[in-house]
């Protein structure tokens, strides 16, 4: 098959390693982490480069998606059917389903989850330059100490710094998600030494590439993935099944 | 109505410092505790909200107001309790099990204690049962629920499921919210509102309680 893979970059070095494996022909397209906090500019987003790719007759467009915060509800397939992994979001789909993240979660309260993309691509600082900051219209949750000081002065810079990081306070562990990347030695140790520094206990899980391997070759008829029709339109459910087509 | 432009102004400018000083000024000059609320927080925090839905604040200038808020409300909280006196509406907000979000949650509340209600705030990652609890111990009028993750937004039900069981559901309003939640799925989990704002989850509970909140 001749595919287009439209992929977050949290599943960089995943899906680098499934495609060079793979029978099949794929472009692999990589948009910067940060889409899930952009609201509904997601979907715009996400449905831009699936219509960009809808007529270049390709026989599927993956998506490196899952619902990821509803981000990915509403997306229409055009002419050409889209493939999506069905989960909450990335977590999920590298913990090997819903089902397998969820019992981690619950009895695991209080838990960071770190990957290999987590860790390569994003910094707990958040002192690297945010994606799509041009199309970023106020200054919030992703912006950067210095940012926040050059807009509103010393102190209430740093006030309203420590009040959009306050929520990783609440955090006990970090557990990181181990996979067969060439990237997962140096990223456990990144996840180590940010547990370090925040005080959270460090565990390590291994995660799974079966779900991404399933969306790159085909294997389409599984619960675990979803195959959206030309013309369907992709809806949330609640609940394991987490991403329907109608 | 008898307006301290000196606390109605910094509040809205997020100026924590001359909040405290202007409410210092102002007791000191003879004002009510509950006048200066009423009077100068709650238009204050209204025109904050005002500005937050034309988009002229967003989240920081929330953040700075309620700050300023706070500061104020911390010179005229301990006055309130020594004379008796209580606000008209109590509300319990809280962020579900398993969810450690609360950005959101903590501007919800600050609006919401800005707009002269009693506000008590139980945290993140709260069970069902520290919901029930909570309810039954301070009989609130209304519930807030948020959550930020499809993931946990499912306890959302949980949680009212569990007002259900324990008898208490009818007696409080519940009002959910966060970032994956919709109107649709309030409806289908049995809540009495949603709002995609702070602003707006003051006005719908303006709205559900009626005279009681006015």
């Amino acid at each position: 098959m001749r595919l287009k893979a439209i992929i977050c970059q949290v599943f960089t070095r995943e899906m680098e390693d499934i495609i060079a494996r793979s029978n099949h022909t794929i472009d692999l397209e990589i948009i910067p982490m940060g889409l899930h906090s952009r609201g509904a500019e997601m979907h715009t987003y996400l449905q831009e480069r699936v219509d960009a790719a809808d007529d270049a007759g390709y026989d599927a467009i993956l998506l490196g998606y899952a619902l990821c915060g509803r981000g990915t509800e509403g997306l229409q397939a055009g002419k050409t059917p889209l493939v999506l992994p069905r989960a909450h979001d990335c977590i999920g789909v590298l913990m090997g389903g819903h089902q397998n993240f969820n019992a981690y979660f619950q009895e695991h309260p209080g838990t960071y989850f770190r990957t290999p993309g987590w860790t390569e691509f994003q910094t707990p600082d958040s002192e690297l330059e945010p994606p799509f900051a041009a199309t970023r219209p106020q200054l919030g949750e992703r912006s950067t100490l210095k940012e926040l000081i050059a807009e509103y002065g010393e102190e209430d810079g740093k006030f309203l710094f420590e009040q959009f990081n306050a929520f990783r306070k609440h955090y006990t562990g970090l557990t990181y998600i181990s996979l067969p990347v060439a990237s997962d030695e140096a990223s456990r140790s990144r996840a180590r030494a940010e547990a370090a520094k925040e005080g959270w206990k460090f565990e390590e899980v291994k995660g799974t590439l079966t779900i991404l391997e399933r969306l790159v070759n085909g294997e389409w008829s599984g619960g675990d993935v979803l195959l959206v029709p030309p013309g369907a339109t992709i809806h949330a459910k609640m609940g394991d099944a987490t991403l329907d087509a109608e | 109505m008898a307006l301290d432009r000196n606390i109605y102004d910094a509040i809205l400018n997020g100026n924590a410092k001359q909040a405290y000083a202007a409410t210092q000024a102002a007791l000191a000059a003879g004002a009510e505790p509950m006048t200066l609320i009423q009077d100068s927080m709650v238009p204050a925090m209204d025109a904050v909200g005002k500005l937050f839905e034309c988009e002229e604040y967003f989240v920081p200038e929330l953040l700075l107001a309620g700050r300023a808020m706070k500061t104020s409300m911390e010179l005229l909280k301990p006055l309130l309790s020594a004379a008796g006196q209580k606000m008209a509406v109590r509300v319990i907000i809280g962020t579900v099990k398993g969810d450690l979000h609360d950005i959101g949650k903590n501007i919800v509340a600050s609006m919401m204690e800005g707009s002269g209600f009693e506000v008590i705030d139980l945290g993140t990652d709260v069970t069902p049962e520290k919901f029930v609890n909570a309810v039954r111990e301070n009989n609130p009028h209304v519930v807030c629920l948020s959550a930020l993750l499809t993931v946990t937004m499912q306890a959302m039900k949980t949680t009212i499921d569990a007002l259900e069981t324990a008898g208490v559901r009818a007696q409080v309003k519940v009002l959910v919210g966060g970032a994956p939640v919709t109107s649709q799925y309030a409806r289908e989990i049995g809540a009495d509102g949603y709002s995609d704002n702070a602003s707006g989850a003051v006005s719908l509970v303006k709205e559900l309680l009626g005279q009681l909140a006015a």
